[in-house]
């Protein structure tokens, strides 16, 4: 199954579908819960770099 | 390395003085052992793959995990190679604990080098003997315990701490120092690699423990903090958070191909290394019993295997049958015996980590 886009073509519709196509559930999981962790680390270093 | 550049560039530049907070450094030292690991994994995994140096499943485990056979290990290299480059690059050359850690994490990162590639690559099963291992980690346990000993600057810094207890501290000695040090690190050490049986059990754990300990690493190294939060004050302590906020990045980025279905694992090289270095950080900030409840997931995994063995002796020996308390040990076998998915024994014992670091991180404030 696939939705078009104006820019590109994702395999199904959210990031996470797209990617269990190429990947075993549990592996988008843990990668994205790792994506978030950085991101949060990132988002608490804004408490010092100001 | 950078810090030092930093802090020349900061003669003429007031800006670079930013490059002096731990805490920044940390942040900096975590993505860059991250990046490594992204960027040098695939290539690694690639070539151990196509050196054939792939895991050997024991036999006696459990069945559905003769599928992994072949799959690449000593994937703990990369983890080393990170968490070595970034702490080099971000931490404080000068600190005499960076190197004391840096030096036990990769120590002992040898002995299990050695160890997986006499096992996979000579095809030796044994790999190196139960002996030879223990030697090896003895000689670099008792060394460092005894370094750390000979240079405490303060009778606190050999002091066992009671959590939850402010009033309650046992000055320790140099031979109740030494051995309990000793313990700590070889017992973590071997900790870790007996909960390293499952895709992400051990590596996850090691970096919320790592994380949890940054934080006591920056508390003991504050002379304020310390002092507010009632914990011994180590001089020069905080920055081990360094190193922590390092290995954390580092095992995160190894988490990404070690996460089920593995692509790689660690092998002994990273999990002998890895707990070696959460023990020596712990007797370095003065938390070891902070660690032994934080790394409940390792104890209960260790405990599992020495009960096991010991009730099969003893009822072999009462009764000529030896008889068993777990389906399976270490205790991960046990749930995937009891008909747990490997994933939910995984993610299950996340959580109980997670909810052990929150009571050793609570320890902070209540006392």
């Amino acid at each position: 199954m696939y939705m078009n886009t104006n820019s590109t073509r994702l395999a199904l519709g959210e990031a996470h579908q797209h990617k269990v196509l190429v990947m075993t559930t549990p592996n988008v999981h843990v990668r994205f819960w790792i994506i978030t962790m950085m991101l949060v680390l990132v988002g608490l270093s804004t408490l010092k770099l100001r | 390395m950078l810090l030092e550049l930093a802090r020349w560039l900061a003669q003429d530049i007031r800006a670079f003085h930013v490059f002096d907070y731990i805490t920044l450094r940390a942040v900096l030292a975590t993505l860059t052992a991250l990046a490594i690991s992204f960027i040098v994994g695939p290539g690694m995994i690639r070539k151990l793959t196509e050196y054939k140096v792939g895991q050997s499943v024991r036999d006696d485990g459990p069945q559905t995990h003769l599928v992994k056979a072949g799959t690449p290990t000593m994937g703990g290299a990369l983890i080393l190679v990170a968490i070595a480059i970034s702490t080099l690059l971000w931490a404080d050359l000068h600190n005499r604990f960076v190197w004391v850690v840096l030096i036990t994490t990769l120590g002992f990162g040898a002995i299990g080098w050695v160890d997986d590639y006499r096992k996979v690559v000579y095809k030796n099963p044994k790999g190196l003997s139960a002996g030879a291992k223990y030697f090896w980690q003895s000689v670099i346990g008792l060394g460092v315990a005894i370094f750390i000993y000979k240079t405490a600057a303060s009778p606190v810094e050999t002091t066992l701490i009671v959590p939850f207890i402010k009033a309650w501290t046992l000055p320790l000695g140099a031979v109740g120092f030494i051995l309990l040090s000793y313990l700590v690190i070889v017992g973590s050490s071997n900790a870790v690699n007996l909960t390293d049986g499952l895709d992400g059990l051990a590596i996850l754990p090691t970096v919320m423990v790592g994380s949890a300990l940054a934080i006591f690493a920056y508390v003991a190294g504050h002379l304020y903090f310390s002092k507010y939060l009632g914990i011994p004050y180590v001089a020069g302590a905080g920055e081990l958070m360094v190193f922590c906020a390092a290995m954390a990045g580092a095992g995160l980025g190894f988490l990404w191909f070690n996460a089920y279905p593995a692509e790689v694992f660690m092998g002994d090289v990273g999990a002998l290394a890895l707990g070696a270095a959460l023990g020596v950080v712990a007797v370095i900030v003065r938390q070891e019993i902070v660690l032994f409840i934080m790394g409940g997931v390792f104890v209960m995994e260790t405990f599992s295997v020495a009960i096991q063995v010991l009730y099969f002796k003893y009822t072999k020996k009462r009764t000529g049958t030896g008889k068993r308390i777990f389906l399976m040990a270490p205790l991960h076998h046990h749930y995937e015996q009891k008909g747990w998915k490997e994933t939910q024994v995984v993610v299950r014992f996340w959580i109980i980590t997670m909810m052990l670091v929150l009571v050793g991180l609570s320890t902070l404030k209540l006392r």
